[in-house]
């Protein structure tokens, strides 16, 4: 409770670490997770430092990691278990690693690039087949002086021209070429205009589509191409025409002259394509071989890398001793740990087999410590909260330990229903049952994840929210009768005041608890059931919730300032228990402790005989402040002297909370100067003064060194400034005043919230499953199917979830403003130890494991 | 009217002006910039780089770094960047951000003819284009002896095809004639941009005028003043003028008849914003060329449309200002490889007081 209340004593440590054994201790060290480690060398550029090297080396190391996650992946081999946690490995044993992922680079990188040949040979292999096969009924269709697929309109001599034979065009004299090849079908059109604007139609393009998809070698993406074959005359024109296949990075294979070639050649195609399909086989099944093997020790692999990049790097804030023998390093460290870090050093020696053992050494500091809270997995969540407004100053008082019941509670008051409540837990207790279920802790949803770390508040909130429900007696916005209610309508009709005449003439009847008989006293747990039935039932809850609401704003925010004087005592600043605490205790309670006195004096003193003359509490507080009360009778006699007495206390209390502390701190410093120099006179002696610092900075050092006026008497003195500290005075007592008024206020919304539930809820009922009870035809079990259906998903969506919310974020509101403010500062800083199980992993990131 | 252009102006075009003022936040600051010149590797850079936004974009080489492999990825990673903008947009932004990749292809044809006549082949120039503004009949430019030729066989499919109205001759291309053909390209697409940009109107026009005509101007600058000397005549220099700049009509007018620098300075005298340009550097600052003085001010120029919300200035001006820190990091890179630490800081920081 200690440390959950305060936090951790931390202490500063130096630690030096002898250089043959550094590595070993620092990767112990990052085991457990015990220490903050500090730069020592802020000054020195990241590349300048000792271990870049290393680091580079670490980094290399991961590069060829990825490469090989994600050729692993690519494979679709499943990586093994990740249970596996391995120490960081020793320098020698690095250069084995580092080989080993060489080898298999170089491997890997070869096979592949096999592969990828023998692809792209096959590739080739299967256009030209394409192209073959295709081109062949370009020939064949001009052979029987078919129309070309694709000629130019504007040169119709020209189709004359292809429908010769290649005899007649060599006896024209011009020579004849060809070239072949495939184009991407997106580029033929922009080809085809070139091609015609460059050569001025002295080609003839014939093209047909390939029907199948093939890959491109580029992005490997399935891509639609385009098999053509280009005629042209003359060799100028054929430079050309080349030119612009290049261009358009066409591939081009050569066109066989005759019909008997042609034939030759697809037959050789054929056999080359199997056996190349054979090679590319086997090819493939060696590297899923090296693959799987890669991936037996791929996760050890990125384990101790990550260790060891992160072991260098914290080497790289350490700084060297003199003698160059060892290295130091300064870590923060919680006092109770120290026996531990001892171990763990002790043990990093023996490991490394070091002659000399590493120590730490305790150094005094002037420097604020991290904050450490230690926390389990019941209350991470509600220091999260805390956390979530500021991390706590160090050593100052930790709202989270009061949090655990106040956040569940102020959250049930404005979710009170005992049927949403029992959900609410049921699903929390599932959460809490199956936590250790791998597949609910290792989602990535982030919406989910949310939800499950706040587990346990959420099942608190369940447990308070059934009990609030019981309280105000509402489940799904029905009341439950369990005890019996303690009014009866029977008793009425006894006493005569009820007849059947005056049930049959009006439509409403009130019930007189005066009547003996009619109350018999209150309902054991909660709201009377009976007020389910009643008309003035939202008047009377509302009464009820909005002075409850008050009662406890006040007693949350009492508690908020009484924990201040935890702080003022721990931090040994025993004036501001007078100057501030008191004040604050008293303008609080005097004005609001004094309503809260009036609401249960009203509650206890008027019953329902007299409950006509009840007075109205408000104009009895307004009139308090009037100091005037003649026109209304007095709740109890002296009421004006005593009210007069608590408006004059709380208002004296705000110069003192004005004042108070600026004045004394400035007598305090005044006073002292004058005493050292009164002494200095005395004694002669020119060390008083100083003398007299370290006397004040001694008694003063445990709690100021903590605090934000300074650590030693001696800079305390030069930095205190009277104007500086007034004005904050002034603000807070500024803020404090008002914040009292408003921020009771402000817990009214634990009123409007539990209205807006109860009503909301009310409204579901009975516009949903109202609807569907109504009807009483056989019809209707039907009909109330669904409509339970949407009854049910209205509730869980509307209902738990965002009403659930609003309620949470409310609960926070009211926590981090109206009670944190009244003591928490939460300027601290987190400590984050170096510990590997906290390290993020780069390839998590990219998304490889 | 121009309101309702603002309000309607994120649903189609929100989404890329947001992303594109995301990828400004990953422009290399001071300190960025401070570190990449404190280094004494490439390597170093490329630890340097990592931790900036181009992050991983050279970890995953395996060959060693060169500054030729540095320029190709950080023109790769731009090329990304645009590539991922363009196949999101919307007209009219779409046509704005083709519009930017011309001013690469006037300049990837050019220096493909160039090569031509200096019987430099193809693939090897292929790869020193600026990807930007790459098209399919790149490979071609090469046919082509006139610029008629050029024009009707090659050009006339690509978006260029428009600016070529007046640059159709049927001289022979030679080197002085392909730096006119540059010219003239330039001109007309300048003044295309220009009155595409007074066309779309609203901030964009506020932004991008400014822009489009330092441009203009800081081309009929550098034409006066690079043709001293060369058997260009007055009055073709005329021709070549951009008309859509600030100095138009009466500085171009001036211009045409200068035959010195100092000529040329007495007419940018008559103009604020040149006149800072051609003044006498400061006693103690590092001298600096005209063009560099001109590059900063277009930086300044382009930091100068974020400022404002609703435009398509933003995208063009990352393009620049991108553009300009890969050529920082290419001189620094330079710099490091061949040892001359003096030089190193004389690149053109771009966001010199954000902190």
């Amino acid at each position: 409770m200690g440390t959950l209340l305060r936090g951790e004593e931390m202490c500063l440590a130096q630690l030096f670490l002898q250089s043959g054994s550094a590595y070993d201790c620092i990767s112990e060290l990052g085991e457990l997770g015990l220490v903050e480690f500090r730069d020592l060398n802020p000054s020195v550029n990241v590349f300048q430092r000792k271990h870049v090297n290393e680091i580079k080396k670490c980094e290399e190391m991961e590069r060829i990691l990825v490469y090989l996650l994600r050729e692993i992946k690519k494979a679709d081999i499943h990586l093994p278990d990740r249970d596996v946690n391995p120490a960081a490995p020793s320098p020698k044993n690095v250069i084995a690693i580092m080989e080993q992922l060489q080898r298999l680079e170089v491997e890997l990188g070869e096979v592949t690039r096999n592969k990828e040949r023998l692809q792209k040979n096959l590739l080739e292999l299967t256009e030209y087949t394409h192209m073959l096969r295709i081109s062949r009924n370009f020939v064949q269709r001009t052979a029987e002086r078919e129309p070309l697929q694709v000629h130019y309109e504007e040169f119709p001599f020209l189709e004359k021209d292809t429908a010769m034979d290649y005899n007649s065009m060599q006896r024209l004299g011009a020579k004849l070429g060809f070239i072949s090849g495939l184009i991407q079908r997106a580029k033929i059109e922009a080809f085809e205009r070139m091609l015609w604007r460059v050569c001025k139609g002295f080609t003839i393009l014939s093209y047909a589509e390939v029907e199948e998809y093939l890959e491109d070698p580029d992005t490997g993406e399935p891509v639609k191409t385009v098999v053509f074959l280009i005629s042209y005359w003359g060799d100028q024109i054929g430079q050309k025409v080349k030119k612009i296949c290049d261009c358009y990075h066409c591939h081009l294979y050569p066109y066989p002259s005759s019909n008997e070639e042609r034939n030759d050649v697809v037959e050789g195609l054929r056999t080359r394509i199997q056996d190349l399909h054979t090679v590319l086989l086997r090819t493939e099944d060696y590297l899923k071989q090296v693959l799987i093997k890669a991936s037996e020790s791929v996760y050890t692999w990125v384990v101790q890398v990550k260790k060891m990049k992160a072991i260098y790097y914290i080497l790289n804030l350490c700084s060297f001793d003199v003698t160059n023998k060892c290295l130091i390093a300064e870590v923060w460290c919680p006092v109770s740990d120290i026996p531990k870090l001892r171990r763990a050093l002790e043990e990093g020696s023996r490991k490394s087999g070091a002659t000399v053992p590493s120590f730490v050494n305790r150094i005094p500091t002037t420097d604020t410590p991290p904050t450490l809270i230690r926390t389990n997995k019941f209350t991470a969540g509600f220091q999260n909260i805390v956390d979530a407004y500021g991390v706590g100053t160090y050593r100052e008082v930790n709202p989270a330990p009061f949090t655990i019941i106040t956040f569940p509670f102020l959250f049930a008051v404005m979710f009170g229903d005992l049927g949403h409540g029992i959900i609410m837990s049921v699903f929390a207790l599932w959460m809490v049952l199956y936590e250790n279920n791998r597949k609910l802790k290792n989602t990535r949803n982030e919406i989910w994840n949310t939800f499950f770390e706040g587990r346990y508040i959420i099942l608190m909130m369940g447990l308070f929210s059934i009990y609030t429900g019981l309280i105000y007696n509402d489940c799904f916005s029905k009341s439950l009768n369990i005890f019996g209610s303690g009014w009866s309508v029977n008793a009425m009709f006894k006493a005569g005041v009820w007849t059947n005449e005056v049930i049959r003439g009006n439509h409403l009847l009130t019930l007189d608890p005066n009547v003996t008989g009619v109350f018999r006293g209150p309902y054991p747990l909660g709201i009377d059931p009976i007020w389910n039935l009643a008309s003035n039932r939202l008047t009377f809850l509302n009464s009820y919730k909005m002075k409850m609401s008050v009662i406890l704003g006040i007693i949350h925010m009492s508690f908020g300032v009484i924990l201040s004087t935890y702080n003022h005592l721990y931090f040994r600043k025993k004036y501001n228990l007078y100057l501030v605490f008191l004040p604050e205790l008293l303008f609080l309670l005097c004005l609001f402790g004094y309503l809260v006195f009036m609401i249960f004096y009203k509650w206890l003193v008027y019953s329902a005989k007299d409950s006509r003359h009840a007075p109205s509490i408000l104009i009895h507080f307004i009139n308090m402040f009037l100091m005037q009360g003649d026109g209304v009778p007095p709740l109890y006699p002296g009421q004006t002297g005593l009210q007069v007495f608590l408006v004059v206390i709380a208002v004296l209390s705000v110069p003192v909370l004005l004042l108070g502390k600026p004045v004394y701190l400035y007598w305090l410093h005044n006073g002292g100067r004058r005493l050292g120099m009164y002494r200095g006179y005395e004694r002669v002696r020119r060390g008083s003064e100083e003398e007299l610092y370290l006397l004040r900075g001694d008694d003063m050092e445990e709690g100021s060194s903590h605090s934000d006026l300074s650590s030693s008497g001696e800079r305390c003195s030069e930095e205190f400034d009277f104007a500086d500290e007034f004005l904050h005075q002034a603000i807070h007592t500024i803020e404090y005043c008002l914040g009292c008024v408003s921020n009771t206020a402000s817990y009214l919304r634990l009123w409007a919230l539990s209205l807006a539930h109860a009503q909301l809820s009310e409204v579901l009922w009975a516009m949903v499953m109202r609807v569907g009870l109504r009807m009483d035809t056989t019809l209707g079990v039907l009909f109330l199917v669904p409509v339970f259906g949407l009854f049910a998903v209205l509730t869980v969506s509307i209902l738990l979830v965002m009403e659930g919310l609003s309620a949470f974020l409310h609960a926070l509101r009211l926590h981090w403003v109206e009670f944190q403010n009244k003591f928490y500062s939460g300027t601290g800083i987190k400590f984050c130890p170096f510990s590997f199980s906290l390290l993020p992993s780069s390839f998590e990131h990219d998304g490889l494991l | 009217m121009a309101g309702c252009q603002e309000l309607c102006f994120n649903v189609d075009h929100g989404y890329l002006e947001g992303l594109v003022r995301g990828m400004k936040a990953g422009i290399l600051t001071q300190t960025d910039y401070h570190n990449l010149a404190e280094c004494e590797t490439l390597e170093d850079m490329k630890l340097h780089l990592q931790s900036t936004g181009y992050g991983r974009l050279l970890s995953a080489s395996e060959d060693d770094l060169t500054v030729t492999l540095l320029d190709s990825k950080l023109r790769e990673s731009l090329l990304a960047e645009f590539s991922c903008l363009r196949s999101n947009a919307l007209p009219p932004l779409s046509t704005f951000l083709d519009y930017i990749t011309y001013s690469y292809m006037i300049d990837n044809v050019v220096m493909l003819i160039t090569g031509a006549l200096k019987h430099r082949d193809v693939a090897e120039l292929l790869p020193r284009c600026q990807p930007l503004g790459a098209f399919d009949q790149m490979a071609a430019v090469g046919i082509a002896r006139t610029p008629n030729e050029l024009y009707s066989s090659i050009l006339v499919d690509t978006p260029l095809a428009p600016f070529f109205q007046d640059a159709v001759t049927e001289t022979n291309l030679d080197e002085m004639e392909v730096e006119i053909l540059r010219n003239k390209l330039y001109k007309a697409y300048l003044e295309d941009f220009h009155s595409f940009c007074k066309k779309l109107g609203g901030a964009t026009e506020e932004t991008m005028c400014p822009i489009l005509e330092f441009e203009a101007d800081r081309r009929a600058f550098l034409i006066t003043v690079n043709s001293f000397g060369t058997d260009l005549s007055n009055a073709e220099r005329t021709v070549l003028y951009p008309a859509c700049g600030k100095l138009f009509p009466e500085g171009l007018r001036l211009l045409t008849t200068a035959e010195d620098h100092e000529q040329v300075k007495a007419v940018a005298d008559c103009y604020p914003d040149y006149k800072l340009i051609f003044g006498e550097p400061e006693q103690g600052s590092d001298f600096k060329t005209l063009e560099e003085k001109f590059l900063e001010q277009e930086v300044k120029l382009s930091t100068l449309a974020f400022l404002q919300q609703f435009h398509f200035g933003v995208f063009y001006s990352y393009v620049k200002l991108k553009e300009q820190e890969t050529r920082n990091i290419i001189w620094i890179a330079e710099c490091i490889t061949q040892r001359q630490k003096a030089k190193i800081h004389n690149y053109i920081p771009i966001f010199q007081d954000r902190k």
